[in-house]
């Protein structure tokens, strides 16, 4: 079994309605299979106690015929079984063979195919397979071929995009390049990665079936060889009045065996992809703190952000990760840093926490944050005074953001016009309709949007337009401080400069204070004052951009500039670091840079390097800070 | 494109999956066992009426000559003859369908906004307990068979506390006209619409649960939150409306799915519908109405394909028309 595996299982027999829907799953499988042996009436067999309610010589009670409901109950499991079992199994085996064959040729196999599985979502199958067993004489397997022959495409769609996702791999590729047939590669490799999700499904295709088969016979469409709980109830709904028990257990049993089929479905799925249950949601309550008493009044000198020891952690059901362990750095008013480091060393984080819009799952757990002097949080909690948290009263009016709008940033139902009126009308509620038109319009003039484009939606808008349209959005109320986080990246490079370009330009007009999260150490370079460098979840190096361009004095920085050519090889297995690893080397003992450094002693390896002071703002957490700043750099580019 | 530019488009492109429903019923009236004129005159009817049936079909001629007939009548709205009235098929079912639109209908929209609403509220704690109660509870509910739960609620509404009508639309002697007449099908509305919200509650409820929660992890909400807008305003303008493109995909694309409920609803309480009529036609194997129903149930979901296709049109302005 694989690892992948057991968690699911272990994740589903945790949770309680997985574990009490496998619990009603097993006794039901338990009383079906041992019906024979079981000491129970036969189910046919009539007595002369008709209408008996339930007592302890007939548990369920007897029906119109004098037979024992219990044991009638007992064997229509077997029916029930016997569809979802049969159903499921025809229709994913028909299902995900053509969904492969689908996805895997391609072209017009597949353009054909697809239409015909569109076209079966479209017919109403109850309908189809009630005609069906109409028109072809009721029987238990006609019924289970009919659902099959309609419920095929389900399993087919699912097959489909399994492969296609699949075939690119590189394993698949692998193999038909080293002469495999194709049907064998399907067989192989395609087929037992892409069942997962297909055997999820099948859990609430068998509730599906079991339901099609109890309506159909409640219509009078069931085998009339058979014992099934439709056909029960059909037969139930008649007596109502004078023994309503015979339609309540059969109907009880129904509920119990769909419902715990649908359940574990819900449940396999959710183990599989956790994220579905915690992901979104409402930003939860946090614990708050008043204001300081002592707070001085900030000056011309105060600087408009002050960052202080912040620490942020991400907590699962069983797991910390430290994503900003201990960060420190203070912007002066109208200073511009940037924030520079490999996905997953927590600089999203960072800026997310600056926010405050970090997801439920992360807690800041130390660290202080002023703006323009007043705290914001203190001790990694959130500011309130008078009922109302500080960042609240700061949002877009002082401090604004810029997300990479190429990921859905900008609400894609909305205009940009209406985005840009709406967060006016929020933080100005009195402003009149022209002067928030004026106010638009010279933001748009600013940024370099046509006035034209005003009312596109952002889907109609080029990536450059597209995240000049969030930077216009972040400016609309003048705000003190812009936080961007990765505004550039997916656009192409023409528009990447231009766009910088911008933003510095801006900033020097503005007066505005600025802060660029990036994994582009040139983009920071052209835009920003202060570079500070991240790797796993601290700022490992952080001085003027000259001064860290000049001088790197981390082996982290030097790789990220890529200064020295004997390096480039580690850097390439760098950027594919994944967040797990740099959460690793954030717990290691001595410098969290030791495992990938080229200059790494036994010494780094065993004690954390110290914060070493180089020049003016110029600060590096290295054993060999100081030998690397003033080492000749020139024998490197040179 | 404009919209109804747009209709006509989606329109012909629904030919052929009319053409393929119609080709389906064809071909199950050839496969399966008996006699292709019996199928469709029914059975035990009179000889000069069962010639005519002969004819307008061409049943002695070639297939293919047979399918083109055969699709030149249903072109015509020709769904031949019920054999148990000797109506017309096509007449029988018109005449039912107002009652089926007015108890699915009143139940779809009951079912649809109770569940958004239901759904989006939990969507805001996912993970706590009241979700995996929420979620526990409408998965347990669509798993509830439609006519069982139908028989349960007239067990105890209007057999022990006869509070309610169990069966039928309107009173044997009630007024026929007035508030009166409208109160007396409200009074009966009453369970057969509980019976099917709730089963179709439980399917809004988990799909807006999904719905909204993904949304309200996309950025363009983070965005908003930024901006300083309040929780609720972030759920109805930002979180809802985006939520609301993939409901509507799948209210209609699950449309067949809910109508079948429908069917076994108006069965239990004998609601003067489409789905009774099926039912009827089934004990007296009324074979020419069970294959008018399926043909026009089938039209029906597709015209609820396309009109959720143009809401979905009119939501998304991503859709280009
Ligand atoms: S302390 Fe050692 S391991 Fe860490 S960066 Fe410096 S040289 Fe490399």
């Amino acid at each position: 079994m694989t690892p992948a595996l057991n968690r699911t299982i272990g994740a589903v027999t945790r949770s309680l309605p997985g574990a009490l829907s496998l619990i009603i799953l097993a006794v039901i499988i338990g009383l079906a299979i041992s019906a024979p042996f079981l000491p129970i009436p036969d189910p046919a067999a009539m007595e002369f106690d008709l209408y008996q309610s339930p007592s302890t010589d007939h548990w369920l009670g007897t029906d119109n015929y004098g037979r024992d409901i219990y044991s009638r109950v007992v064997w229509g499991a077997r029916v029930a079984l016997t569809v979802a079992l049969g159903a499921a199994f025809l229709s994913i085996l028909l299902g995900s063979a053509l969904g492969a064959v689908a996805g895997y040729f391609g072209g017009t196999v597949d353009g054909l195919l697809s239409r015909v599985f569109d076209i079966f979502l479209l017919i109403p199958t109850f309908f189809l397979i009630l005609l069906i067993v109409a028109l072809f004489g009721a029987s238990l397997p006609l019924t289970i071929v009919a659902i099959a022959l309609t419920t095929w495409p389900r399993s087919a769609r699912l097959m489909r995009s399994q492969v296609l996702t699949l075939k690119s791999r590189v394993y698949v590729q692998a193999a038909l390049a080293a002469g495999a047939p194709q049907w064998w590669v399907i067989l192989r490799h395609v087929i037992p990665n892409g069942i997962a999700p297909i055997i999820t499904d099948g859990t609430i295709l068998m509730g599906m079936a079991i339901l099609t088969e109890a309506g159909l016979s409640f219509l009078g469409l069931g085998d009339q060889n058979m014992v099934s709980w439709g056909s029960m109830i059909f037969e139930g709904q008649r007596h109502l009045r004078l023994a309503p028990w015979m339609s309540i257990a059969p109907g009880v049993a129904l509920l119990l065996l769909v419902a715990s089929l649908n359940l574990l479905g819900d449940q396999i799925n959710f183990a599989m992809n956790p994220q579905l249950r915690t992901r979104g949601g409402a930003p939860r309550k946090r614990a708050s703190v008043a204001p300081p008493a002592d707070e001085p009044a900030p000056s011309d000198t105060t600087p408009i952000l002050e960052v202080e020891n912040l620490r942020l952690e991400y907590r699962t059901p069983d797991r910390r990760v430290t994503a900003v362990d201990g960060v420190s750095f203070s912007l002066p008013r109208g200073g511009s840093l940037g924030i520079v480091g490999e996905s997953g060393c927590g600089k999203s984080s960072l800026g997310s926490a600056l926010l405050q819009t970090m997801p439920n799952n992360a807690e800041m757990t130390a660290g202080t944050i002023r703006f323009d002097g007043r705290a914001i949080v203190l001790d990694g909690k959130p500011v309130v005074e008078k009922g109302r948290s500080r960042i609240d009263q700061l949002r877009w009016k002082r401090l604004a953001t810029i997300f990479q709008s190429a990921m859905n940033a900008l609400n894609p139902v909305t205009t940009v016009r209406r985005q840009m009126i709406d967060a006016l009308r929020l933080h100005k509620p009195d402003i009149k309709t022209s002067e928030a038109a004026a106010r638009i319009g010279e933001v748009f003039d600013m940024i370099g949007i046509p006035r034209s484009r005003m009312n596109a939606y952002p889907h109609q808008l080029s990536g450059g337009m597209r995240q000049r349209a969030m930077i216009a959005l972040s400016l609309i109320l003048e705000p003190d401080l812009v936080i961007a986080d990765e505004p550039t990246t997916a656009l192409d490079m023409l528009i990447q400069d231009q766009i910088l370009g911008e933003i510095a330009d801006l900033r020097a007009r503005l007066n505005l204070s600025l802060i660029l999260v990036s994994h582009d150490m040139g983009a920071v370079a052209e835009s920003c004052d202060v570079v500070a460098v991240m790797y796993a979840g601290r700022i490992v190096e952080i001085a003027p951009t000259r001064a860290i361009f000049d001088n790197p004095a981390h082996p982290y920085t030097r790789t990220l500039i890529g200064s020295l050519p004997s390096l480039t090889g580690p850097l390439e297995e760098l950027k594919s670091l994944p967040a797990t690893e740099t959460a690793a080397a954030a717990a290691s003992e001595g410098c969290r840079f030791a495992h990938a450094c080229p200059s790494a002693t036994e010494l780094c390896r065993t004690t954390p390097p110290p914060v070493v002071a180089l020049s003016d703002g110029h600060r590096s957490e290295c054993h060999f800070a100081r030998d690397l700043a003033f080492a000749d750099t020139r024998e490197a580019t040179g | 494109m404009r919209l109804p530019q747009y209709f006509l488009f989606r329109l012909l492109q629904m030919i052929p999956i009319a053409l393929f429903i119609v080709v389906i019923n064809f071909a199950l009236i050839h496969i399966a066992p008996g006699d292709v004129s019996i199928l469709l005159a029914g059975e035990g009817a009179d000889p000069a009426y069962m010639q005519s049936v002969r004819e307008a079909y061409g049943l002695d001629r070639p297939l293919y000559q047979q399918l083109g007939a055969y699709l030149g009548q249903v072109l015509q709205g020709d769904l031949g003859l019920s054999f148990r009235t000797r109506e017309p098929v096509i007449d029988i079912i018109a005449e039912r369908i107002p009652a089926t639109l007015l108890l699915a209908g009143t139940s779809l929209v009951l079912a649809s906004v109770a569940g958004v609403v239901i759904g989006a509220l939990v969507a805001r704690r996912p993970g706590s307990a009241m979700d995996t109660a929420v979620t526990t509870l409408s998965i347990s509910l669509f798993s509830i068979p439609v006519f069982w739960l139908g028989l349960m609620l007239i067990l105890l509404f209007a057999v022990t506390l006869r509070w309610l009508p169990s069966s039928g639309m309107m009173s044997i002697a009630g007024p026929r006209e007035g508030i009166g007449h409208v109160l007396d099908i409200a009074r009966h509305m009453v369970l057969p619409v509980v019976a099917l919200s709730a089963v179709w509650l439980g399917q809004y409820v988990r799909l807006s649960r999904a719905s909204v929660s993904e949304t309200l992890a996309e950025p363009y909400v983070t965005t908003a939150r930024a901006i300083g807008y309040p929780e609720r305003r972030v759920m109805s303008r930002f979180a809802l409306r985006n939520a609301m493109l993939p409901i509507v995909t799948v209210l209609g694309l699950e449309l067949g799915m809910l109508l079948s409920g429908a069917v076994l609803t108006e069965t239990v309480f004998s609601w003067p519908g489409l789905g009774r009529l099926i039912y009827e036609a089934i004990l007296s194997r009324d074979t020419p109405v069970i294959m008018g129903a399926f043909l026009i149930m089938s039209f029906t979901v597709m015209l609820a394909a396309l009109l959720t296709d143009l809401l979905y049109a009119a939501l998304d302005p991503r859709v280009s028309l």
